[in-house]
């Protein structure tokens, strides 16, 4: 409900359009899957389709880096390809979000994080099919004898692992879409960046663990440490790298709540400026 | 309750034109020439007041309208209450739960179907799911769509999409409602449902703020009116006076220059030279802009160059610039003027101009009856803008009545007539 007093506070007003939010989302993955012959199964054939791409061409690529895993590659890839298929997905609809809904952003009030917030929440039941895709896999690989699975306590980790990734996403997304309604050029920005990060974040090669500048450097991207947190807690069976996932939460925080305050103070520009 | 329920205080709206960025290529080249010095455009210049210093206030459940000329800034000023634009001066103060049909359908998705539309819509709009449930039979009955439910609204017609969404919005049941001209989609029948809708809501206490351009239908709900020119309030009050009001703003806007004529439009005779003609109301206000029914004086001024006995004069109005519609001919009438040499002026009085709406044209001709000569054809010149409401269709509105001219109770089937006594224009 649309009330001026509301205006004022961030959350409370987020809260009256909660349903609108979810509306949004499942607008998106209608949209997304509509006209489509295998519909929803797209969520599982796409980073499945990926794993099996890197799995062909990176195998002996990755084996002569030295950058060795000692998991089965293809569990090894695909682990990080589920959350980085839902890291590219919910950002690369956010740059466009505001843009796209040009319409809903000139003609109709609403908060416009709702915009950003959709393309998360879109992207999140993709991978939330993924990830149970990822268990049959899992189970796959234990049958074969390939890789043995260890329950471990860090399985409970998992849904604060995915809540920081959120927020890290949320919180670019918001920047990105708002700096791609100024300047178009962002998308492109965005769709080369992706490009790069996917080989720089541990998703489908290796990160050195030797403690030189490279790795170190390399460390201060935040999807490294949370990408060795997921495969810790689903792969390996235990806990974490403390520090890695500690800065990886307090990066993803500052950048969501950084992100929100500048959309939010940007936010009435928006109209006149699409 | 004792507030307005939407209020205007002093507020501006700027727009800045030209230097927005659409590309970083174009910011650093912006950039480059800030720090060599070179501006590009003054502070003034770029720089256009969409709204200056506007006050009004709408009380709890009145409905207010907002006439004006196109760019006078009544979108804007919507989009301000709104709350998409935030103004640059001044306060915007709404109170209630509000709803805004800036245009028809804005967040539709066309590969959705009308059902699921109307749940995306009802959400843009601010209705819960389970209020829209309750709502969906009554919003689909509305638009007439019980048989496109389910198809996709991209397979819908314009009509059919536009109906859906005033549909949507007219059932939000907001406490403020923000219309703009979207009335003017869909046919008669449904142009027709959505007045008595928007009534209704008016009666059943709505705050109703109203953008149109139909006077009639703004009359028709309205009680108040603030008419807009150029962001500002030129009148706020009584709907008749502001109509009044805006009908003087659209002649002023219309407002002829001098008209000269190209060379060519002297005739083939030398006698007579074209100065000028011009449309007068009843009051003598120069005009181009007329409501159907209006009474209109066409003036003429001729210079002449050598003394004619028997002067004829033809005025002919066209609604393209080369056919003629109707034709007011002085022989005809059996009116010739003499003229000596020297400036000349005639008067067409024409009591009630029985137009449809639409743009019309002038052509005058000169004879000298006595000697045969055409003195002067003009080309089309003149223009002039009738409003008749969207009432009639054809080129033609008579002055008309309808009544039922047979007992209202227990009328046979089949006999109930209509007449509609048609009295022609006095006036021609």
């Amino acid at each position: 409900m649309l009330r001026a007093e509301y205006r004022a506070g961030a959350l409370p007003e987020l809260a009256q359009y909660g349903q609108l939010l979810w509306s949004l989302a499942a607008r998106d993955i209608r949209v997304r899957y509509k006209q489509s012959l295998l519909g929803v199964t797209w969520a599982v054939l796409l980073p499945l389709s990926m794993m099996l791409i890197f799995t062909f061409v990176f195998t002996r690529a990755v084996r002569a880096t030295g950058l060795a895993t000692d998991l089965p590659y293809a569990l090894y890839a695909y682990s990080g390809l589920v959350p980085w298929t839902f890291f590219s997905m919910a950002l690369t609809g956010c740059v466009n979000s505001l843009v796209a809904n040009r319409n809903l952003v000139t003609k109709v009030y609403f908060p416009r994080e709702v915009f950003p917030l959709a393309c998360v929440g879109s992207a999140l039941v993709d991978f939330a099919i993924a990830l149970a895709v990822l268990v049959g896999l899992m189970a796959y690989f234990a049958a074969a004898g390939a890789w043995t699975f260890r329950p471990h306590a860090a399985l409970a980790l998992l849904p604060f692992l995915i809540l920081v990734q959120m927020a890290l996403t949320t919180g670019l997304g918001m920047l990105l879409a708002m700096a791609n309604l100024f300047y178009r050029d962002v998308r492109q920005v965005v769709t080369v960046g992706l490009q790069l990060l996917l080989f720089v974040s541990g998703v489908v090669v290796p990160i050195p663990a030797d403690g030189s500048l490279a790795a170190r450097l390399l460390g201060l991207n935040p999807l490294v440490p949370l990408l060795a947190a997921y495969r810790d807690c689903l792969l390996y069976g235990r806990w974490p790298e403390g520090t890695g996932l500690l800065y990886a939460t307090v990066l993803s925080l500052a950048v969501l709540l950084g992100g929100w305050a500048w959309f939010r103070r940007a936010a009435f520009k928006f109209a006149e400026c699409i | 309750m004792s507030s307005p329920a939407v209020q205007f205080v002093h507020v501006s709206k700027r727009f800045r034109l030209g230097e927005t960025h659409d590309s970083l290529g174009d910011l650093l080249a912006a950039g480059v020439r800030r720090l060599r010095g070179r501006r590009g455009s003054t502070e003034d210049a770029s720089t256009l007041w969409a709204v200056r210093d506007v006050s009004f206030a709408a009380e709890a459940g009145e409905a207010l309208g907002i006439i004006g000329p196109n760019g006078a800034g009544k979108s804007t000023v919507l989009r301000l209450l709104a709350g998409i634009l935030r103004a640059d001066e001044g306060e915007v103060r709404t109170h209630g739960r509000l709803s805004a049909l800036i245009e028809v359908g804005a967040g539709f998705h066309g590969d959705l179907t009308g059902r699921e539309n109307i749940f995306l819509n009802g959400a843009i709009l601010g209705m819960r799911r389970a209020e829209i449930r309750g709502k969906l039979d009554a919003v689909v009955a509305f638009a007439g769509l019980e048989r496109f439910l389910d198809t996709p609204v991209k397979r819908y017609s314009s009509g059919m999409y536009a109906r859906l969404g005033f549909s949507i919005a007219a059932h939000v049941d907001p406490e403020v409602l923000l219309v703009d001209e979207v009335l003017s989609v869909g046919d008669a029948a449904f142009r027709l449902r959505c007045v008595e809708r928007m009534r209704e809501l008016v009666q059943t206490g709505t705050t109703l703020v109203f953008v149109t351009h139909n006077l009639d239908q703004m009359q028709s709900i309205c009680r108040r009116a603030v008419v807009l020119e150029a962001g500002r309030v030129s009148f706020a009050g009584e709907a008749r006076v502001a109509v009044g009001t805006y009908l003087k703003a659209m002649s002023r806007a219309f407002a002829l220059r001098p008209t000269d004529l190209p060379v060519n439009a002297r005739g083939g005779g030398s006698g007579v030279e074209f100065v000028n003609l011009r449309l007068l109301n009843a009051d003598d206000d120069e005009v181009a802009f007329l409501r159907s029914g209006e009474s209109l004086r066409a003036r003429v001024r001729l210079h002449a160059h050598r003394p004619i006995r028997r002067l004829v004069l033809e005025l002919n109005l066209r609604a393209t610039p080369e056919e003629n519609l109707l034709s007011f001919n002085s022989g005809r009438d059996a009116r010739f003027f003499e003229v000596v040499p020297g400036l000349h002026e005639f008067t067409l009085t024409i009591a009630g101009i029985p137009l449809s709406g639409g743009q019309y044209f002038w052509n005058l001709r000169v004879w000298d009856a006595d000697g045969g000569t055409t003195e002067l054809d003009t080309p089309a010149c003149a223009p002039m803008v009738i409003d008749d409401q969207g009432r009639a269709t054809g080129a033609l509105t008579l002055d008309h009545q309808w009544e039922r001219t047979s007992p209202s109770h227990a009328a046979p089937h089949g006999a109930e007539t209509a007449a509609a006594a048609l009295v022609a224009p006095d006036g021609g």
